[in-house]
């Protein structure tokens, strides 16, 4: 069992370096491998790591052929407005995911395959399931929720090809610090909206927790999806007040004025974060223990408490002045 | 101006010195105690401003009797005040535990299914105007496990809502009630109430998290034989509550015009015999309509003690 080979895409992102460190402490891993298009955000002591961009297909292709993995975790996933335009998130999923599943596929020793999602697959169309389970329908109503639905046929059909198991890890909003998340950067503003008169619960994950989840899932060779989401959930006026914010109750065509606004002064808002402003998003984590063996540590309201608490900027004085 | 334990002793006459030592240290010993006491009970009545200022002027009446009387009028004056002390404390004590599980509640936050625990409490509390509820048979549900607790409903009476918020306060855990609408408006304040979509998947999930859901049946009439009779029940919930392994328990609600009103809640419904089909669903949907009709016949019609129990109408889900 041990001695497994694990290469991870999207190494070089806070969640991606953070399951590639938890990862190099597993007593089942034995070489690890990332690849991403920026560099690790942390140091990490045994993972090789390759700067691969997305369009550089043949060296993706050969670069995890040569690795020949055991496991795969593909968390190189672009939540749109996050590091890049929603275009430009979407174009850059779907080609890391044709690559590096499609490299996978031509390794024999392949065993497991680790998928990242997001509970935006389930969709907030009128009459969806407040808190679907991993059974319920997908039924994506935002780009990003349709480009994961994608991503997840993709690697289903990687997975019955080939003969291997693939596991799917549906993460809420992932928050923590350096996380780029448009919803924290909107939680984060001054004055931050919320709808009016719904205000609906949304609940979302810290980063230490969807990381966990990634690595229990590559233990247990995860064979079907997972929610992973913390406990409890709060509005975004909740949010706001408890983060000492203004909030400012948006109704109908305000929201495209906020979107506006709210791109300016550099927290853009796209779909699906304004759908779960809306429409509220909440999944149903009962599953996480039994199929992962970990349940979230931190609760909703505490991410939320966690990501007010972070100093905006950070200022260090040169230690010698020289201008 | 205060009379010190060690110094009075030696002032008392006595033929025996060593009674007066023993006495010297049974006074110190009482005294020190009952100072304990008084102390603990000033402490805690401190954080209760009207009984605060009871238990300081029983506190400072135990010490002006010291000073008058003596070290043993002191400390019996202090044992009173020690004792009113402790009976404050006793009485806070139990406020506090009273009030425990509405303090305890998380604020600036709502629960895994949107359910905000604050604006419920304060639902609750204006429910009561409209409302007097008295439940029974709640004894018979489970302390942890889920459950599925069906009501009739007439048309208007809200029976659903004021079902669980009653069941809610009788166990002391969160009810949730099947039947919100999916829209901005009255959708979300019935999802931060504890509200359900009517969709078995929802239900389901619900039951699966062991939670106590109550839904209605179909509504009937507001008058006459209709308001007395119930409507069918929902199988495909109930085939939620199947799949699930969840027990389901019929309940009998009743209110009038008056705030009178009564949740009536049966044993468990026993499960119809292992059917492969939705059979199963059905069969015990009709069951648990019979016993709900069943237990309205024993709760019988609610008197307002007004002229309104003359009417041949029976309002807004009286029986």
């Amino acid at each position: 069992m041990a001695g497994k080979r694990v290469f991870v895409s999207g190494v070089g992102g806070e969640l991606g370096s953070t399951v590639a460190a938890l990862l190099e402490d597993e007593p089942w891993v034995g070489t690890i491998a990332g690849i991403d298009a920026n560099p690790p955000r942390r140091r990490l002591a045994r993972t090789t790591y390759h700067r691969i961009h997305p369009d550089e297909h043949d060296r993706i292709v050969s670069t995890v052929i040569d690795f020949a993995p055991h496991v795969l975790v593909h968390i190189g996933v672009w939540e749109p407005h996050s590091r890049a335009n929603p275009a430009d998130a979407a174009m850059l999923t779907d080609r890391a995911t044709t690559s590096i599943l499609g490299a996978a596929a031509e390794c024999s020793s392949l065993e497991n395959v680790i998928v990242r999602s997001g509970t935006e697959v389930y969709g907030r169309a009128r009459g969806a399931l407040s808190r679907p389970s991993e059974t319920a329908p997908l039924r994506p109503t935002s780009q990003y929720g349709r480009t994961l639905v994608a991503l997840e046929r993709t690697a289903a059909d990687v997975g019955a090809r080939v003969g291997v198991t693939v596991g799917v890890v549906r993460v809420a909003s992932v928050i923590g610090p350096h996380v780029p998340s448009p919803l924290g950067r909107v939680l984060r503003l001054p004055a931050v909206p919320f709808a009016f008169p719904a205000d609906p619960p949304l609940s979302v994950v810290h980063q230490s927790d969807a990381a966990s989840a990634f690595v229990a899932a590559a233990s247990v060779g995860l064979s079907e999806p997972v929610n992973v989401v913390a406990s409890e959930a709060i509005t975004a006026s909740q949010a706001a007040r408890r983060g000492r914010r203004i909030p400012i109750p948006v109704a109908g065509p305000g929201w495209a004025v906020t979107r506006a606004l709210t791109h300016l002064v550099g927290a853009p808002i796209p779909d699906h974060v304004s759908e779960a402003f809306t429409r509220g998003r909440l999944a149903d984590n009962g599953r996480m223990r039994e199929l992962l063996g970990i349940t979230p540590q931190r609760t909703t309201p505490e991410v939320i408490d966690d990501l007010h608490s972070w100093p905006s900027i950070v200022r260090q004085p040169a230690r010698k002045q020289v201008a | 101006m205060t009379a010190t334990p060690s110094a009075t002793p030696s002032a008392v006459p006595s033929a025996s010195g060593g009674d007066v030592v023993s006495i010297d240290r049974l006074l110190r010993r009482d005294t020190d105690a009952a100072a304990d006491v008084v102390s603990t009970v000033s402490d805690s009545v401190a954080r209760v401003p009207l009984v605060g200022s009871l238990g300081r002027t029983v506190s400072s009446a135990g010490a002006a009797a010291g000073d008058r009387g003596g070290d043993l009028v002191r400390s019996v004056g202090n044992a009173l005040g020690a004792a009113a002390g402790t009976a404050v404390d006793v009485t806070t004590a139990g406020v506090r535990a009273a009030t425990a599980r509405l303090t305890d509640e998380p604020t600036g936050a709502l629960d895994d299914w949107g359910r905000d625990p604050v604006l419920v409490r304060n639902t609750m509390l204006l429910a009561q105007l409209r409302w007097d509820v008295t439940t029974g048979g709640d004894q018979v549900l489970p302390k942890r496990r889920g459950a599925l607790i069906v009501v009739n409903s007439p048309r208007w009476a809200l029976a659903p809502l004021f079902a669980s918020f009653a069941i809610s306060e009788a166990v002391d855990r969160p009810v949730r009630f099947v039947g919100r609408p999916d829209d901005p408006l009255l959708g979300s304040l019935a999802r931060r109430l504890g509200g359900l979509l009517d969709h078995p998947d929802e239900v389901a999930g619900a039951l699966a998290a062991d939670e106590l859901v109550v839904m209605g049946t179909e509504r009937t009439g507001l008058v006459g034989a209709s308001a007395r009779r119930v409507g069918p029940v929902d199988h495909t919930v109930i085939g939620a509550a199947l799949a699930t392994g969840t027990r389901v328990y019929p309940a009998a609600t009743s209110s009038g015009p008056s705030r009178r009103s009564r949740v009536e809640i049966g044993p468990a419904t026993r499960r119809p015999r292992t059917r492969r089909g939705p059979l199963a669903e059905l069969e015990l949907a009709d069951r648990v309509r019979n016993e709900i009709s069943d237990l309205l016949d024993e709760l019988g019609d609610i008197a307002t003690g007004t002229p309104l129990d003359w009417l041949p109408i029976v309002t807004l889900g009286s029986r």
